[in-house]
């Protein structure tokens, strides 16, 4: 079973008075705090039961919505997942993203910085990670493809912040990516997700290895 | 796999299952490969192993026991070939390369097995995932046995041997995925090298690779 990682926020329970009186908030994004809630809590229900044992009764329970909102925002389970595991993609993308291009220096830095956000990410909300990394591959065909999508626009990512080197093969940056991808793999597995960041030494060394003389 | 001959042959019963038993294996992997793992019922299988649906029973209580049987008997003829090419060789590196050549030959040879280990290891659900989890991680301390301290200076490849490991399995299964399991052996070349690098360096590990 995946482990039981942090939670990431969950809506409040149904019932619960709230702190102060509300302004009146534009239906959107009310309507978008709502799905974010279901997307929330669909993360947490899948790391710590999987997927196939999630129901839409346990999503909307912990999400504090009603059956019938889930299914105005959402076909189903399955679309809850997508949109859940897009918007996670999205956010690492553009977080590597600014990580590289806030890098000063060569392309190690911006490898280290790359990994680091990426790393970060990881650490910071296993929950998700573990949906993204765990659960996808296996949830249903179309979350491997999203996910075998995801990978692929990793790829090219490291392979715009790799030296250009034209001895190395083309299947360079999918190698490394693969490695990397391995290794948090392993570490969500075995619940140390939290510590996802202490990773990055080793495997900037890896990342450039191929770069790199020999010492 | 040919079906036995029918009639009295003298057989004993515990060779008989056997044989059911490799060709419901088989039989896996390739209705797998033409059908995934949706389609991948028992009657399914059962026709294309040539048994009758109560025999498979007998050998298993269900599909997802056959699969897990089968992916853990694919696992450990790759491992065969692998030890087979190691134990011939005497320094971490040739061990290395002579062990990813037989891999990939063998992943070659069987199309709809590396389709199995690779690609519906992954995908095929949780129990699964994590046979093919355990089966790349068991491959790693053969990477580590005998390896050289770290290449570049100051640098510990505490997770090279995973990372290689891994990083290989990954670029595999997206290459049979694509259709060219059949050629994983071209990718010899790069593969060693990227094994070899981090423990030995790039120009180190393309003289021993271009030399063997």
């Amino acid at each position: 079973m995946p482990p039981r990682g942090k939670g990431t926020q969950v809506g409040r329970a149904p019932g619960a008075a709230p702190a102060s009186p509300r302004p009146a908030l534009p239906r959107e994004f009310i309507a978008q705090h709502k799905q974010r809630r279901i997307m929330d809590a669909l993360a947490a229900l899948t790391a710590e039961q999987g997927y196939e044992a999630t129901k839409i009764s346990d999503i909307v329970k912990r999400a504090g919505v009603a059956r019938k909102t889930l299914y105005d925002n959402f076909e189903g389970k399955e679309e809850v997942f997508l949109a859940a595991f897009d918007a996670a993609r999205d956010e690492v993308l553009r977080r590597v993203e600014e990580g590289c291009a806030d890098a000063e220096g060569d392309w190690r830095e911006r490898v280290e910085a790359g990994l680091g956000a990426f790393l970060g990410f990881v650490a910071e909300q296993p929950t998700v990670a573990s949906m993204c990394m765990i659960e996808a591959l296996s949830a249903t065909p179309t979350t491997t493809r999203r996910y075998d999508d995801a990978v692929d626009a990793f790829v090219g990512m490291t392979r715009r912040a790799l030296p250009e080197d034209d001895r190395l093969p083309d299947t360079t940056a999918e190698t490394l990516v693969g490695g990397v991808i391995w290794i948090v793999y392993q570490q969500l597995r075995r619940g140390e997700a939290e510590r996802a960041e202490d990773l990055l030494p080793e495997l900037s060394d890896f990342m450039m290895a191929p770069y790199l003389a020999s010492a | 796999m040919e079906r036995l001959p029918r009639g009295r042959h003298g057989l004993s019963r515990e060779y008989i299952a056997e044989h059911q038993r490799a060709r419901l294996f088989g039989a896996v992997a390739t209705v797998l490969d033409s059908r995934g793992y949706a389609g991948a019922t028992v009657s399914a299988v059962a026709r294309e192993a040539e048994i009758s649906k109560s025999d498979f029973y007998s050998h298993f209580a269900s599909k997802d026991h056959c699969f897990l049987a089968a992916y853990d008997a694919a696992v450990e003829r790759l491992r065969s070939e692998v030890l087979t090419a190691c134990e011939s060789r005497g320094e971490w590196a040739e061990r290395v390369c002579a062990g990813l050549a037989a891999a990939l030959a063998a992943l070659a040879a069987a199309p709809a097995e590396a389709n199995l280990l690779l690609v519906e290891g992954l995908c095929a659900g949780p129990e699964v995932c994590d046979r093919f989890r355990r089966a790349v991680a068991s491959f790693a301390p053969y990477m580590r046995e005998g390896a050289p301290g770290p290449a570049v200076a100051g640098a510990a490849p505490v997770a090279a041997d995973e990372a290689v490991v891994g990083g290989v399995a990954s670029l595999l299964g997206r290459r049979v995925l694509a259709g060219e399991g059949r050629q994983l052996p071209r990718f010899f070349p790069e593969l060693a090298e990227f094994a070899l690098s981090p423990y030995l360096g790039v120009a180190e590990a393309r003289r021993i690779i271009s030399a063997g």
